[in-house]
This record gives C-alpha cells, structure tokens and sequence, in this order.
C-alpha cells in the first residue's frame, strides 16, 4: 500500500476513534435530516383546531354547526368554557375563539338575525385566520339552507304542505345548485406540485458537503502543532504524498457524512431511484473532492488553527451564499455571472438536475467537469503554496 | 582514520533579520556520537532542522552518507532518524501503532515495520504498554516512544534533540543505556542537550553553539584540559566560560 493512502487510513482511523468527533460528523446529518423532515416532511395540508365556546348548549343550529365542522378533516374541535378562552385569550395561549353565543338557534328558528362572533387577539393569527375563515364557509353554507328554507316557505305558504316535504324541496334545490352551480369554479393543475424536500434537500447536501472546507483547512496546522508534520517531513514521505493522503481522508470524511444523509433521504422521503441514489453518490464524492481540495489550499498557506477556521468558514459561507443555497439567484442577473465562480452553484445545479429533475449524470457534465477541475487544481495548487509559503517545502 | 558521514558546510539561515545560523561547519565521524551544546537561542535546534532536511539553509550545505542535501535530499532521508524536542506523536494512536505509521513513512514494507516496532518497543521497555493509546502514558514513556519512533527505518544517523527533558531518573537512564547500546552497534548520532553531565556521559566529541556559530569543538577531555585539570573541571564550567553567564531567554 502506498504512503499517501496509509496517511488517509491513519487519519480516517483517528476519526473513527474519536468517540467525540464521530458522534458529532455522524449525528450532524441525521439532526440536518430531522429538521428537513419536521420542516417537510410532515403534513403538507392544512389542519387546524378551531376553538370553541358554545353557550347556545343543546340548541338546534348550534349543534348542527359544530357537527359540520367536525365532519371536516383538516378541522379539530376543542369545545372551552367562557372564562376558560377568555383566560387563554389573556395568556396568549389562544389567539382566536368562536363564540356562539346564548339564544343563537332560538333566533335562527324565528327567522330573526343570528351572529357568530370570533374573538381574536391581533389578527388572530395565521392558524385563526384559516379556521375562522373555514367555519365562515360552513356558516355560509347554513346560510343558504336557511334562506332557501325561508323563501320555499313563504313562496309555498297557505298551502298544505308539512315540515318535512319543506326539506325534502328544499334539498333538492340545494343539492341541484351543487350539481350545477351557476358560477362553476374548475380546477386546472399545471404540472406537479413544488416538492419543498426535492427543492431545498440539494442545497442542503451541497451545503453539508462544504463542511469539507473547513475540517481540511485544519489538517495541517494540527499537524504541524502536534510537531508530526516536521518529523513526516524527515522521512520519505513527500509533501506531495503527504497532501494527497489527506486529501482522500478529507474525501472519505465528507463522502460518508453525505452518504448517511442520502441515505436518510432515500429511506425516509424516497426521492430517489436506486440509479439516481448512486449518481447522487458520484456527485457527492466529486464535490467532497472540490471542497477537500479548496480546504487544502487553504491549509498550505495558514499558520494557526484559528485562521484556517475563519478563513474556511468565511469562504464556505461566500460560496453558499453565491450558490443560491438561501435564495434564488435570477437567471441572467449579475449575481448570476459572479455565482458561477462558486462551486455550490455547480454543486446546486447538478444535485437539482439529478434529484428533482430526474437527469442523469450525462446531463451533468459540465458541473462534474467543473467540480473534477477543480479537484485536480487546487490539490495541486495547493502543494505549490506550501512550496512557496514561508518555511514550506 | 574514522570515516566522515556527515559533514555540515558553511552553513546559514537566517528568520527574517535575525540569523540564526550563521557559517556553522563540523563533521560527524562514521559511529560517533556528537554533541551541539548551547544556550537557549544559540541555534542548535536551527541546525539540526537543516541537517535533516526540514529548513533549506540560505547558504552551505550537507552531505550525508555521500548525499548532499540540496541535490539528493529523498537519499538523505532514507538514511536519517529524527526525535525532535517536541513529542511529535499521534496521541490518539496506540504505542505500536505509531510506530508502525512512521516506520511505513520510512519506507518499511508492513512486515517489516510491525517486526521492528516490536523489536523497539523491547529496547524501550515498553512491549507490555504496545496496545495502548499514547496519550494515556507518563512524560517519560512518552519520551522514549518519541525516541522509538525515530529508530524505525533502520537509520544510519540519529538526531536527538534533548531528548531527555522532562522525564523521571529511571526514563532517562533508559535512554541513556539505549543510547550507548546503539553506539556500540555503530550508530552514529547527533545529540543535544542541556545537561552538561549528559553530554559527558555519552559524547564522543562536542561542539558548543552561541549566537549561531561554534565557537568550541574537541572532545569533552580536551574541552575541559583547555581550562585547567580535567578531573576537576566539569563539561558545565567549560560551558560558562564559553557562553558567559548571562540569561538567555
């Protein structure tokens, strides 16, 4: 076995048994996944609990109400006394309550005006204002019934006619008008919906991979700090040797943490085809490679562990920040021209076209071109640093 | 006649406007063990970075072995063993295989490598302590890993920079016996320290550094007779003389 990969496996087997250090780089994907997974992966559609006192107890129409809202699926009910919502409206426990108040149905069944009232604090917030504006239909809907119920009534009065033929009409009309509507509201889809987990998780990977950057920019401080890297340098171990050892280290590192995250993905919200799970590992190791060889650019030239942390952390955030990974970057904008010196947009773009766009790694030949060059010559950029920085060899 | 192995020319380096090395020459017999005493700051430590290959000096150079440093300097390497002053160790890897990394580093084959990282383990004392991770060993074992460490390879000439600071009687007199025990196989070695008693014991010939240039070289003997009886005299009292007595930090 050669040098270069003997100085990897030494540092691969320095990661593995820090207990510490492995927990962290394993853990950190996962706990990245689960905030993608509470923040996507639960229900998409809305559901709501609507809150309410009723004091119309046992009256008609307010029983026929709240069983409508209970018969929708994105509606829960949570029934409170007065004093009981007042005092989590004064807590801020609540931010909006259905009132129903006494004598509701008693006016309803003679005909006089009824009210619902909502009490809110503020605007009753944004869960409030969907769940007023839900029972509103239903309202609505009683609305309707009841003036259609009326005006039968009144256009049939004087003849013989009982209560039950009245509705029995009355739901014929109703149920005609909803059969065909006079105003139609037709629902046209245009493509699939925006998957928010097929739309943010390649960002999220790229950005997880650009930990590389920093975690390499240490390598040889902490090297040189512990006096290793002078007594490595006195055997026959080239520095070139020495670099591209830590190079694939560098790459192992990032490319299992970016595995147990694609993995995590595919288990879990199965975005992938087993041949896009193993392009998308392609991908991930070309740019571990990209981002470890940026990383030792950097470690060639830094003296202490903290200018290579800082310098690191400022690149990757410039880098993330130009490739879009936080916001949209408009095509043909002049942050557009200057992102294309980032490698996350690259990395954005092709783990875009490989995971939502379902494109295949021949679609992504200039972005692997890109990420492969640029590989190559930072590592070897890299070592002419070292070669030319103060004290180097 | 002994046989010249290293020999150090015209040497200088300097760290900005500071020079720290400046025109420093001496050669090393074949199975000697040479000792670069001085003061803290006298450059000794600048020097044996240039003689194993770490520092390029501004000007001069060395030959090892018949390898000059500046044109073969991958040849040089294959023939020296360094223990730096510092404990350059992996501390979160075990006695045995840290040997076992610098060994392949020296271009070792596996076999090899684990063969003789047992075999100086033995010469260390540290065989039972093989599998056991380095940071949890005293300042002394860690010392003499640190000296083990330099032996993998099979090196023909040995650098031991102090390499006795810090550590217990027993650790010391360890490295001492391993010390002349390598003398007697033909070892030839490149040792300093502060302890003038040190350099005594095992010195074949010395050279005292101060303000980057030697200014004394001869046996410990010899030394001492330039400043009165031998047997009276101490390596220490010619130490002095030469470098005055004034602090150096």
């Amino acid at each position: 076995m050669n040098r270069p990969l003997i100085v990897a496996l030494r540092e691969v087997r320095t990661y593995l048994q820090d207990k510490a250090d492995l927990a962290f780089s394993l853990l950190l994907p996962i706990a990245v996944f689960a905030l993608m997974y509470g923040a996507f992966g639960g229900q998409s559609t809305f559901h709501g609990t609507a809150h309410v006192v009723n004091e119309d107890q046992g009256g008609t129409y307010s029983t026929l109400l709240l069983e409508q809202l209970d018969e929708l699926e994105n509606l829960d009910i949570e029934l409170l006394s007065l004093p009981e919502a007042d005092s989590k409206l004064e807590r801020f426990n609540l931010l909006m309550i259905l009132h129903i108040p006494k004598g509701f149905s008693n006016k309803l069944t003679t005909g006089e005006q009824a009210q619902l009232v909502f009490k809110q604090r503020g605007n009753g917030g944004e869960e409030g204002q969907i769940v007023a504006s839900i029972i509103r239909g239903v309202a609505e809907e009683m609305n309707q019934e009841l003036q259609v119920q009326s005006q039968v009534r009144n256009a049939l009065a004087g003849g013989d006619i009982s209560q039950d033929q009245l509705e029995i009409t009355v739901h014929k009309f109703l149920d005609r008008e909803q059969e065909h509507p006079t105003v139609e509201v037709e629902e046209k889809t245009v493509g699939t919906e925006i998957d928010p987990v097929t739309q943010f998780f390649p960002r999220i990977v790229t950005m997880f991979v650009l930990f590389a950057i920093t975690l390499t920019a240490r390598t040889v401080v902490e090297e040189r700090k512990k006096g290793t890297l002078e007594r490595l340098l006195t055997t026959q171990l080239s520095v070139g040797q020495l670099f591209v050892g830590k190079f694939l280290a560098s790459i192992s590192r990032g490319f299992v943490q970016t595995f147990i995250l694609l993995a995590l993905a595919y288990i879990v919200f199965q975005i992938f085809t087993p041949l896009s799970f193993a392009q998308s590992l392609v991908l991930a190791l070309i740019f571990a490679a990209a981002a470890s060889a940026v990383g030792l650019v950097i470690a060639s030239v830094v003296r202490s562990e903290d200018s290579a942390t800082w310098i690191a952390v400022f690149f990757t955030m410039a880098t993330v920040m130009l490739g879009g990974t936080f916001f949209e970057i408009t095509e043909g904008s002049v942050v557009a021209t200057i992102s294309k010196i980032s490698i996350n947009t690259y990395a954005n773009d092709a783990f875009n076209m490989v995971i939502a766009q379902g494109g295949s790694l021949a679609d992504i030949g200039l972005e692997l071109a890109v990420l492969g060059g640029v590989a190559i010559a930072g590592l070897a950029l890299s070592r002419i640093l070292f070669k030319i920085a103060p004290g180097g060899r | 006649m002994a046989k010249t192995f290293l020999v150090g020319q015209d040497l200088h380096k300097s760290f900005n406007e500071h020079k720290a090395v400046n025109g420093v020459s001496f050669t090393i017999h074949k199975g000697e063990i040479f000792g670069l005493l001085g003061p803290n700051g006298a450059g000794k430590t600048t020097t044996i970075r240039m003689l194993s290959t770490v520092l390029q000096p501004d000007r001069g150079d060395v030959t090892i072995g018949g390898y000059s440093m500046r044109h073969n300097a991958d040849a040089v390497r294959s023939l020296i063993g360094v223990c730096p002053q510092e404990l350059a160790l992996y501390a979160d890897l075990s006695a045995l295989d840290n040997l076992v990394f610098f060994g392949r580093m020296s271009g070792l084959s596996g076999k090899e490598t684990r063969a003789q990282a047992m075999a100086n383990l033995e010469l260390m004392g540290l065989v039972e302590r093989a599998k056991g991770k380095v940071d949890k060993f005293s300042g002394g074992m860690k010392r003499r890993i640190n000296l083990a460490i330099a032996l993998m390879g099979h090196p023909e000439l040995l650098f031991l920079d102090e390499p006795t600071v810090g550590i217990d009687p027993q650790s010391r007199n360890n490295i001492y016996e391993t010390i002349e025990g390598l003398r007697n196989k033909g070892m030839t070695i490149l040792y300093t320290t502060h302890y003038m008693q040190e350099a005594d014991r095992l010195c074949d010939r010395v050279a005292i550094m101060d303000g980057g240039q030697i200014i004394a070289m001869d046996t410990p003997y010899e030394l001492k007779s330039q400043i009165g009886a031998p047997e009276q005299i101490t390596l220490e009292d010619v130490f002095l003389k030469l470098t005055g007595r004034s602090l150096r930090d």
